[in-house]
């Protein structure tokens, strides 16, 4: 029966085995490495025992590893090499491990303790290898146990890891007496056991493995970084002075939860605020010299018997009425300092304000301005001649051809009604002829469905007419503004045109998207390639258009194809039931 | 006949009424915005709407819009559309209810005024009128899409006539070929676009349908 049990219960060990490394799996892929710092977490909590920070640390790492997961795979590496140097701890601390077996042999004393008087509130440690291991407590009160060790005070009564234990003394409290003994145990489950130095070592040997890559990491990371960091400083110099600064004024004043806040908050006005970090130095130079110079007037008359109390000032230690001097010099030294600044910090930022000073961004910007505002002025009245010249050839040389006509009829009715029957014919196939040719113009002035519907639906439209087959994928929540639109659809209907005409393309993609304030539209074909703005006047068009609104145009087509044109507009688009062209 | 006419230009809107009388058509109302196409619709259940795409308040596809939320509450209300523009798109839009009984023309197509009464007739009687238009632009492109390239070019011509509204005889007239031909013409395409062989009327949308939104 047994024999026969034993494969069963093997092949259920091995399915629920499978299904945590499923489960596992599938959790690290989605939550990424850092999850892994919720065990580590729980581990530490089990070598130091149920608390409450032990728990509170555990409910953190859980939050971090489900919120912040790069902070937690930051964190990881961390957690293991402090959770396997303390398993190593706990294991050569703990009586009849296997460390603990070779630091005792080493270091414990006899078992003389039992009459040697403890010092109140410790515990006095047994020396005794193996299991059990008596403990003797001394003195009156609670008394802090190492987290490892469980005390086991009266049959069936255990005191937790890490607990203050509250024991009934065994003898009345006396300092120096041995007040309560009981048997210190192996601790219990596997964790504390056979697998503690094993497991420690593990989470030691990955723990550092995981912090040299992040190293590595954090290195590169740091070389792509220190070009802005070098900009930063350069920047703000002397912002970086505060810090210094407020702690040479804190230290007057001791260290002090006040003081260390004080510290901290111009840390972070450093990072935050750099500006006002640095219009802050000369102003706190003043009031540390103004404080030095009182320190020293208060040291000069007064009395010894109420000499103030010493106290550091800068690089002076303040205790007579020569270092007080002393530390008057040093304050002269601060506040000319400080007014050196002054020009440097507050009166720089003070001439940006108010001084208008050339600025070479604004300068290229009002240069890019204008040259755009030329071409949408040439491309407009570009427009309009074509216009005019589309109505004056088109429609309104019908029109007079029409008008020209029905006089004919006029003319010819009474005569031969067959002859003006003809003329009328004419004249009204002629009215066709005027129409088209206004439909056709109006499509290129503001194609109707752009008007009706927005670039989404006119793009569709126009993927519709064209004698390829296109594929759409459109993501626009709501319709940029009737200018950018037009803009945008004429840009698309140009790359498409140049697949149908020039690149022999067989299909087409489109793609428009509107994130983070920004249009992008890619239209992208598989025909030979070898497309350029500079050559074509079509994609220079197209470009210069787009720069009215701050868009740009890239073309990426290597001869042989494929093409892809991209562009990007800037702008914010209507909700999409308000608007209309 | 009665007949809803939607448009908003008064000129335009007087001519239609004259000429749809003139053909003995009786207009149940004339509306001149696309909410009161609707109510209108919804109102007098007439046997055909002719609406022009382009009405206020927005000036854009409300009555396209109008139409199809009047086809919504009444499935396959007859409506003959008019514009000034023919777009695949709004075609498709039409047709997307698989109902029938739309027509799609430019504003042009007035001018004929006997092959108009025939459309909205064609219409009326639950077939498809799309405008030569969309037709033309269709013939230009898809030349290698499912099921549409198992037809021969003769039969892709005869598709084209019958998305237009035209009856056998009418394509018969036009390609210059005996009825019969034509009719030889229509039941291959029905049996290459596997269209059952029940009404005829019904396949003929269906088949115009597998065309249109190929």
């Amino acid at each position: 029966m047994a024999s026969r049990a034993g494969p069963g219960h093997d092949s259920s060990m091995w399915i629920l085995i499978t299904l945590l490394w499923r489960i596992m799996g599938r959790l690290l892929r989605r939550l990424g490495r850092g999850a892994l710092l919720v065990p580590v977490a729980a581990m530490g909590m089990a070598l130091a025992g149920v608390h409450i920070w032990t728990v509170a640390l555990v409910l953190i790492a859980l939050v971090v590893a489900f919120r912040k997961p790069l902070l937690a795979a930051a964190l990881l590496p961390l957690s293991m090499v402090s959770a396997g140097l303390a398993g190593l701890v706990v294991a050569a601390l703990t009586p009849g491990g296997t460390v603990g077996w070779v630091v005792n042999a080493v270091l414990a004393k006899p078992q003389a303790w039992f009459a040697s008087p403890a010092k109140p509130g410790t515990l006095v440690h047994s020396g005794k290898v193996g299991s059990p291991v008596s403990w003797v407590v001394g003195g009156d009160g609670p008394v802090p146990w190492p987290p490892w060790v469980r005390l086991e005070v009266r049959p069936g009564k255990m005191a937790m890891l890490g607990q203050v234990l509250p024991v009934k003394p065994m003898v009345p409290p006396h300092a120096g007496h041995v007040i309560a003994m009981g048997a210190a145990t192996k601790a219990a489950g596997w964790w504390q056991g056979r697998l503690l130095v094993p497991v420690a070592l593990l989470l030691l040997t990955l723990g550092l493995w995981l912090a040299s890559r992040m190293l590595a990491g954090l290195g590169a990371r740091m070389a792509a970084l220190l070009p802005e960091l070098h900009r930063w400083l350069a920047k703000n110099r002397w912002a970086l002075l505060l810090v210094p600064v407020v702690a040479v004024a804190m230290a007057a004043f001791g260290a002090h939860p006040w003081t260390i806040a004080v510290i901290i908050a111009a840390i972070i006005i450093v990072i935050r605020w750099p500006v006002i970090a640095a219009d802050l130095v000369p102003v706190v130079l003043a009031v540390l010299a103004a404080y030095g110079f009182l320190i020293a007037a208060n040291w000069q008359d007064a009395p010894a018997a109420i000499y103030p109390h010493a106290m550091p000032y800068g690089m002076v230690w303040v205790n007579g009425p020569k270092s007080a001097l002393a530390a008057g010099a040093e304050a002269s030294v601060f506040l000319a300092f400080g007014a050196w600044l002054v020009p440097r910090t507050i009166g720089a930022h003070l001439r940006t304000v108010f001084v208008r000073v050339p600025d070479t961004d604004l300068a290229g910007r009002v240069q890019r301005l204008t040259e755009t505002r030329g071409h949408a002025v040439d491309a407009a009245a570009a427009e309009l001649r074509r216009i005019e010249r589309d109505l004056h050839d088109g429609a309104q040389a019908r029109l007079v051809a029409l008008g020209m006509n029905l006089r004919a009829v006029e003319r010819v009715l009474p005569g031969s009604p067959n002859a003006a029957l003809a003329l009328v014919a004419e004249a009204r196939e002629t009215s066709v002829r005027a129409l088209n040719e206004l439909r056709n113009l109006i499509r290129g002035i503001c194609p109707p469905v752009l008007a009706d519907r927005g670039l989404g639906h006119a793009v569709q439209a126009l993927a519709l007419d064209t004698p390829l087959p296109t594929t759409l994928e459109i993501d626009l929540p709501g319709r940029p503004t009737p200018p950018v639109e037009s803009a945008c659809y004429f840009a698309v209907a140009e790359a498409l045109a140049n697949a149908v005409k020039h690149a022999g393309a067989r299909s087409a993609q489109i793609r428009i998207r509107h994130a983070a304030g920004l249009l992008r539209i890619e239209v992208s074909d598989d025909g030979i390639g070898g497309a350029d703005p500079a050559l074509g006047t079509g994609l220079l068009g197209v470009e210069r258009r787009l720069g009215t609104f701050d868009g740009i145009l890239a073309v990426n087509s290597p001869p042989g194809g494929p093409t892809m044109v991209v562009m990007e507009v800037p702008c914010v688009l209507s909700s999409p039931k308000t608007s209309s062209c | 006949m009665r007949v809803v006419v939607a448009e908003d230009l008064f000129l335009l809107r007087d001519g239609l009424t004259r000429l749809l009388s003139a053909h003995d058509f009786e207009i149940a109302a004339a509306v001149d915005t696309a909410p009161g196409l609707l109510c209108a619709l919804l109102e007098h259940r007439p046997d055909i709407a002719v609406v022009d795409v382009r009405l206020p308040p927005a000036f854009a596809d409300d009555g396209l819009q109008a139409a199809l939320a009047a086809r919504r509450k009444v499935p396959g209300l007859p409506v003959l559309l008019l514009s000034q523009y023919v777009e695949q798109l709004y075609a498709r839009e039409l047709l997307a209810d698989q109902a029938g009984a739309v027509g799609y023309l430019l504003k042009d197509r007035v001018f004929s005024d006997d092959q108009f009464v025939d459309a909205i007739r064609t219409v009326a009687a639950g077939g498809t009128v799309m405008d030569p238009e969309v037709v033309t632009k269709l013939l230009g492109r898809r030349s290698h899409d499912e099921p549409i390239a198992r037809l021969s070019a003769r039969e892709r011509e005869v598709l084209g006539l019958m998305a237009e509204g035209r009856s056998n005889t009418a394509i018969a007239q036009r390609l210059f070929v005996t009825e019969k031909a034509v009719s030889k013409h229509t039941t291959s395409i029905f049996t290459k676009l596997g269209l059952a062989a029940d009404q005829d009327d019904n396949r003929r949308v269906l088949a115009v349908l597998a065309y249109l939104n190929s």
